[in-house]
């Protein structure tokens, strides 16, 4: 899977509206993979994509999720648990 | 780097597109749609379709949600930020989105309060941090996005954030693919489906693309490599008389989908009775709003949105492009009056969308498109 990771000019204001990464990570179709940093808390989990950026993630959709483990994630919304034994 | 590199093997690359040249009839004219704007953007960054025979043309089709959005609903949304007192929230790319009435980056600069968000969840919190604005999400997206916008319009009601509305155009990838295998002026041999979608509805439902169109259909995943798979599969079928829908992205989609997230997407989201694509027009039952259970939070019943219809510019030519009747720089104002700094089409402000992956590029093989 391509990992297609915002970085800090994602953010920056000059930039409004030009995502600045390779590829639009929330408005394409395609998810990113990320590693749960933190315990469940009401559904919601802290991610980190494979730059070191994290966001909080809702896992519904998931199940119950553990520190380590990898999801895929779009808009903010982990869609599945990846295999660690398989790449993504 | 893991689970990357291992989907870039230029060996393996070759092998692929030698076993498509050994696949393919010489004499025989193949086109394949990649219905996904990510599957787009990868032949393009990659130059997958320079490793294929001159007789296998990929053709883009219409999965890039920020290139199907009519100008109408552009009007509408920045009708909305525009309200006194709305905080407007949306995905970095649609900002840049041309409507009749600008776009909603030149409605920021005119004083409206437009934020750019990585998902719902940001806008929510927004609406949390803002008890005294309304705060409006401007949901796009297929299948792959929906989810979340449902999961959070189910989060803001039951941590009665009362000031969080979403502005719903989320769209279903059925529809739109019926409407382009009914269309007369495009003959396809096969498609390459959508990955990411289908880890939400599953491969199942493009069953209907070999059962009712006789065409076969490989769900695919994301990498070079992935994608050259797909389209030896889809040649493979063609060859050995096979129609069917195989899964080459089975270490991530699920046949059946996630059963969760359809779930959730029921219980927030109706069917609109017809609904806008650019370039494709009306299709039936092809967009989602929220369901009445939601009603309170729908911005569309909140605020009065003006609902016209507004005609694509006649230099733009993002209709044929996304049907794939002619490719970008077919198009007459590709790389001039339309580009990805100052775009006339949708097609060219997103980066999934077709002439944005051609420009970006420079991939312009003039001398082997077939239209």
């Amino acid at each position: 899977m391509t990992v297609r990771n915002r970085d800090d000019r994602a953010r920056d204001p000059e930039r409004a509206g030009r995502c600045v990464t390779d590829h639009c990570v929330t408005c394409s179709d395609e998810g990113i993979p990320m590693r749960v940093v933190s315990e469940e808390r009401e559904g919601i989990a802290t991610c980190e994509d494979q730059a070191g950026g994290r966001q909080h993630v809702q896992v519904d959709l998931v199940g119950p999720v553990r520190k380590g483990e990898t999801l895929l994630v779009h808009a903010g919304t982990a869609l599945l648990r990846l295999d660690v034994e398989g790449p993504p | 780097m893991k689970f990357v590199d291992e989907f870039r093997d230029p060996e393996l690359g070759k092998h692929l597109s030698s076993e498509i040249r050994d696949i393919v009839e010489p004499g025989r004219r193949y086109k394949i749609m990649e219905v996904c704007g990510g599957h787009t953007h990868t032949i393009y960054k990659y130059g997958v379709d320079d490793l294929l025979p001159t007789n296998v043309e990929l053709v883009h089709g219409p999965g890039c949600p920020v290139c199907v959005i009519p100008m109408g609903r552009v009007d509408d949304g920045i009708a909305v930020a525009r309200q006194p007192g709305v905080i407007f929230t949306c995905f970095g790319d649609m900002m840049r989105v041309p409507g009749g009435d600008g776009t909603l980056l030149e409605a920021k600069a005119a004083g409206a309060d437009v934020r750019m968000v990585y998902s719902p969840l940001d806008a929510l919190r927004i609406a949390r941090e803002n008890p005294d604005r309304d705060v409006v999400f401007f949901a796009i997206g297929f299948e792959t996005t929906a989810p979340s916008t449902a999961l959070t319009v189910r989060r803001a009601v039951q941590e009665r954030v009362p000031n969080f509305f979403c502005f719903c155009n989320h769209v279903t990838i059925v529809p739109p693919l019926r409407a382009l295998l009914e269309s007369p002026d495009l003959r396809l041999d096969g498609f390459i489906g959508p990955g990411h979608v289908s880890t939400v509805v599953g491969a199942r439902p493009f069953e209907f693309i070999p059962a009712d169109y006789g065409k076969p259909v490989v769900v695919s995943g994301f990498e070079p490599l992935d994608l050259l798979q797909s389209i030896y599969m889809v040649l493979r079928q063609l060859a050995e008389g096979r129609t069917e829908v195989e899964n080459q992205y089975k270490r991530v989609v699920p046949y059946e989908g996630n059963p969760r997230a359809l779930t959730v997407m029921a219980d927030v989201f109706e069917l609109r009775p017809h609904f806008e694509w650019r370039g494709l027009g009306f299709i039936s039952h092809s967009g989602l709003k929220l369901s009445e259970k939601y009603a309170a939070i729908d911005a569309e019943l909140r605020y009065e949105v003006p609902g016209v219809r507004v005609a694509d510019p006649k230099a733009c030519q993002c209709g044929e492009v996304l049907k794939g009747v002619i490719k970008p720089w077919e198009c007459k104002v590709f790389g001039t009056a339309c580009t990805p700094e100052r775009p006339i089409g949708t097609c060219m402000v997103s980066s999934e969308g077709a002439c944005a992956a051609y420009y970006n590029y420079g991939r312009f093989a003039r001398d082997r498109a077939v239209v």
